[in-house]
């Protein structure tokens, strides 16, 4: 092994590693760790700095063959992880003092670094283990009701459930082709081998459960609704995103059947209907993620490099859109209250830039132009159409119409109707003016000159 | 500077007014005002001297800008005037400076958001109106939407947010279906190497096979049959018009109404030909239905914005009928109706903004001899409403009376050959000017004559702020009713060309 080439080709991961240890001596150092936030934050920008630089300079290499490889194509997908990061932090600030806090989001950093970098299972195991485990932890860590503790079980029972149906698959794979290599997910469709077969199918619904896809969601609203909101916003940016950036590599440019996309078409579906239900606003955005991770693995019916853009484009899209919501929420002191959907009433007239803000991007998630969610829905549903799936490209697109009514609800009660529940003073997050500047900018990048982005994907 | 760059102008002034209204300091609305109709005004007065110096003789765009936008795509930002879109420009940007002086008084809450909304959806109309390129055009198009829906739901009336979440859950339906038609138009077209291209120029050139085009006119037909709207699709129109602060109304009839009309003349048939010729009978026949029972619900109605709201979908039925009928005339008077139909129409619903903001109610019932109570008001209403009706002189009999022509022009050489179908339709939509009549004129004496009655007295009769917004409208009516040449002299080649289209390749020779 190559020590100069694994240093710089895991550069990323160094820096996010050397943030963990560093807060690991400050909590052993000072009883009272102020720094923490500072020093995780600078881990943070400094790995996605260098993310961006080995994109930039066209790095490629594999320090461990066979197992971790990185091109810029990589780097490119671990700087949007790690730059969806920063906002996260910046949202953190408020709730969170405590270093262990940072050292488990800077080590769920690291697995999801790990996870579009790996060419084997094994890898991919570890980043996903990686990615999990510490976000198990963060939802308890905000325990306020009873009903978290529940929710984090539930979590952790079918992550728990995921991990196993995973190494099943994985190990099925390994069985039928003697190989750990993640190509052989790919090659278990033409091997036609049912072992072979049952394993990939395995892993997909592996895929599908880490991603909330139906039916395979329904830990995703208890979560998001117990835990606090940056980690929240983590789960459904961030943590989405690395398991779409996995799932992106397994499947690699095989074609996929149709039949593939039925569950992601339901997802589509039922979270948009469910969305329209919820009094809670993270439960909300949870069916909206699940109706997202239907988009986003609808855009494998796509075939070739296109669906590794539109994937990537519609990450950005709805990641920065995602965190710009939570970024601009109000908070109160009271969580339960700040949560509730009717407290959102009004606040165009107490908050103005808050109030945009959030119809913004809900706006974009519901995919209306000029927003950038819009471009990313045309580029999945174009390569959908492009690939030869007229049918399904309609379908698809009927479900996102289904959207429109929840994400209009919400502006409807920012700008159209006056608070009914008792008012308390409300604050914007600590922070939230630099967190909202890093949503946004990127934003109208993406919305204004989409070519931009993509040249680089 | 050049042409090109004054459209530029004309364009992206109300996004450069949007971005001067945050540095407005709180509680200055009247400087927000003021801001907003310096904006507008410069707007109209540039867009005039454009379309004046549009030249009607020459084909294919003028003052056009073309910029590469995505380029790994093919999309374009393309805007320019044609002949097509010159009078609906005009008619835009009139409207402009009337419906943001019209809500002076009308609006006092959230001023700064309600102004930025004005101006964000006048830069969506006219984007819709100028751009040449499919994707900018989609993008534009629903565009429109946002701001519709927030003006509508945050300044109307009580059951506002009724009205404005089903006018965008109807129109967006559409739109969605549309955006899967675009897709497939431009990615499915057989390329000869390169890009793929989303340029009108392009598209009409290379139509799709004809047995794809019936589906994929359909879809980009119901999005603009529910814009017009078309019976019966149009039952969203009554509640977003009734429930809409004035404003919203006069855009809503005065400039949106007629993208669906204009999507129709512009994208659907010229896009797909043979499915628009094969489809054009039904087309028209549905034009005369909404003639018909636009006119007779707009009879029965007892709220005064309900019974304009019906007369413009019986008013843009006939927008229908002469696209859908072939004849040059036909057109002519279809967009010259378009025209005259944004300003009667949002004149009227001007009007009764006026006497809402007096008296607070739009019952008919509780009005009544308005001629001895407001003089001045009386006067102008009763002028619009004989606009309304298609009296000679004004812009609605120029409008009315052409489309019908143009109708029977076609009709008689069918009804020749043993098709009586489309003849009587014709008969039918002459129905509908008598209907038209009487429910104007019913209107009228009900509201303007009669033993004086009104909720507020004593009433005062109209400032100048507001004469001068009807002088305005009731000028350019006359003058589209008195001297329409120039503006069918400029529109007259697009015409052609577009009656070309529908009458199939080999007809080329227009009568």
């Amino acid at each position: 092994m190559n020590l100069g080439l694994a240093l710089t080709a895991m550069l990323p991961e160094h820096l996010l590693l050397l943030g963990i240890v560093a807060l690991l001596v400050l909590e052993i150092a000072s009883p009272d760790p102020r720094g923490a936030f500072a020093v995780a934050l600078a881990a943070t920008v400094a790995a996605a700095g260098a993310a961006l630089w080995l994109h930039a300079s066209g790095f490629a290499g594999m320090p461990f063959p066979g197992h971790y490889t990185v091109g810029p194509a990589i780097s490119l997908a671990k700087f949007v992880l790690l730059g969806l990061a920063v906002p996260v932090l910046l949202l953190s600030r408020g709730e969170f003092r405590e270093a262990r806090y940072y050292e488990l989001l800077l080590g769920s950093l690291y697995g999801a670094c790990l996870m579009p970098a790996s060419v084997s299972f094994l890898t991919l195991f570890l980043g996903l283990e990686l990615l999990s485990l510490p976000v198990y932890v963060l939802v308890v860590l905000a325990f306020r009701r009873p009903e978290s503790a529940e929710a984090a079980l539930k979590y952790l029972v079918l992550g728990g459930t995921a991990t196993a149906t995973f190494l099943f698959g994985a190990s099925l794979l390994y069985g039928a082709t003697g190989s750990l290599s993640i190509t052989t997910f790919a090659s278990a469709f033409w091997l036609a081998n049912p072992l072979a077969l049952t394993g990939a199918a395995l892993l997909v619904a592996a895929l599908f459960l880490k991603a909330a896809v139906v039916p395979l969601h329904a830990w995703a609203p208890d979560a998001y609704e117990a835990a606090s909101v940056p980690v929240t916003a983590y789960m459904a940016t961030i943590v989405k995103a690395a398991v779409l950036l996995a799932a992106l590599r397994i499947f690699g440019y095989a074609p996929v059947a149709p039949l593939v996309a039925l569950l992601p078409l339901l997802s589509m579906v039922w979270g948009n209907v469910a969305a329209i239900r919820q009094s809670s606003f993270r439960r909300m955005i949870a069916y909206s993620s699940i109706a997202h991770a239907g988009y986003l693995y609808f855009a494998f019916l796509g075939g070739g490099p296109g669906r590794y853009q539109a994937v990537m484009f519609y990450l950005a899209a709805y990641g920065v859109m995602t965190l710009l919501a939570f970024v601009a929420l109000p908070a109160s002191g009271d969580d339960g209250v700040d949560d509730r959907l009717d407290s959102l009433k009004g606040l165009f007239h107490r908050r103005p830039a808050a109030a945009l803000a959030i119809a913004a991007a809900m706006l974009s998630l519901a995919g209306l132009p000029p927003l950038p969610g819009f471009v990313a829905k045309f580029l999945i549903f174009r390569n959908v159409l492009e690939a030869g799936h007229a049918q399904w490209a309609v379908l698809g697109l009927v479900a996102s119409y289904l959207g429109l009514y929840f994400y209009l609800r919400v502006i409807q009660y920012m700008f159209m109707q006056e608070r009914t529940t008792e008012l308390r003073a409300e604050r914007a997050r600590p922070l939230a003016w630099a967190a909202a500047a890093l949503c946004v900018v990127p934003a109208i990048v993406i919305a204004v000159f989409p070519g931009w982005l993509l040249d680089r994907l | 500077m050049s042409d090109a760059a004054l459209l530029n102008l004309v364009l992206w002034l109300p996004v450069i007014g949007i971005g001067a209204l945050p540095l407005v300091p709180r509680g200055r609305d009247g400087l927000v005002r003021a801001l907003t109709l310096a904006a507008v005004t410069l707007e109209l007065v540039l867009a005039a001297w454009l379309v004046v110096r549009f030249d009607g003789a020459v084909a294919g765009l003028q003052a056009e800008t073309r910029l590469g936008w995505i380029r790994a795509w093919g999309v374009e930002y393309r805007i320019g005037l044609d002949g097509l879109n010159v009078l609906l420009v005009a008619l835009t940007t009139f409207l402009g400076p009337l419906v943001v002086a019209g809500a002076f008084t009308a609006v006092q809450r959230d001023v700064k958001l309600f102004y930025g909304m004005l101006l964000f959806i006048q830069f969506a109309m006219l984007g819709t109106l100028l751009a040449q390129d499919l994707f900018l055009f989609y993008v534009f198009w629903e565009a429109m939407l946002i701001p519709m829906f927030l003006i509508i739901g945050i300044w109307g009336g009580e059951r506002r947010i009724y009205a404005t979440l089903k006018f965008v859950l109807y129109t967006a339906f559409g739109s969605i279906l549309m955006l899967a038609a675009l897709i497939y138009v431009v990615y499915t077209l057989p390329w000869s190497g390169g890009a793929p291209s989303f340029a009108f120029e392009y598209l009409y050139r290379h139509p799709p096979p004809a047995a794809a085009q019936t589906w994929l006119f359909a879809a980009f037909a119901l999005s603009f049959a529910i814009k017009v709207p078309i019976v019966p699709l149009h039952t969203w129109l009554p509640d977003a018009h009734v429930e809409a602060p004035t404003a919203g109304s006069v855009i809503l009839a005065g400039v949106l109404l007629k993208m669906g009309t204009y999507g129709f003349m512009k994208l659907g048939i010229p896009m797909f030909p043979a499915a628009a010729r094969q489809l054009s009978p039904a087309l028209m026949a549905l034009g005369v239905i909404s003639v018909i029972y636009g006119a007779c619900l707009a009879l029965v109605q007892t709220d005064i914005k309900k019974i304009i709201a019906y007369s413009s979908i019986s008013h843009l039925g006939y927008v229908i009928l002469g696209l859908a009928s072939a004849s040059l005339i036909g057109i002519q008077g279809a967009m010259i109706q378009m025209v005259s139909h944004g300003l009667v129409a949002g004149g009227l619903f001007l009007m009764i903004g006026m006497i809402y903001e007096r008296c607070h109610t739009r019952d008919l019932a509780a009005y009544g001899g308005l001629a001895r109570l407001l003089p001045t008001y009386s006067v102008f209403f009763m002028l619009l409403t004989l606009a309304a009706v298609g009296l000679p002189t004004t812009s609605g009999f120029t409008g009315e009376f052409m489309v019908l022509l143009g109708a029977f022009d076609a009709a008689w050489p069918q009804f020749q050959l043993g098709h009586a179908a489309p003849l009587v339709l014709s008969a039918c939509a002459v129905l509908g000017v008598v209907l038209g009549a009487w429910y104007m004129l019913w209107f009228a004496q009900r509201f303007l004559f009669g033993a004086p009655r009104a909720p507020h007295q004593p009433l005062v009769d109209l400032g100048s702020r507001e004469r001068a917004i009807l002088v305005a409208i009731v000028l350019a009516v006359f003058a589209l009713g008195l001297y329409p040449q120039p503006w069918l002299r400029k529109t007259e080649l697009a015409a052609r060309q577009y009656q070309a289209v529908l009458l199939g390749a080999s007809a080329e020779t227009s009568r």
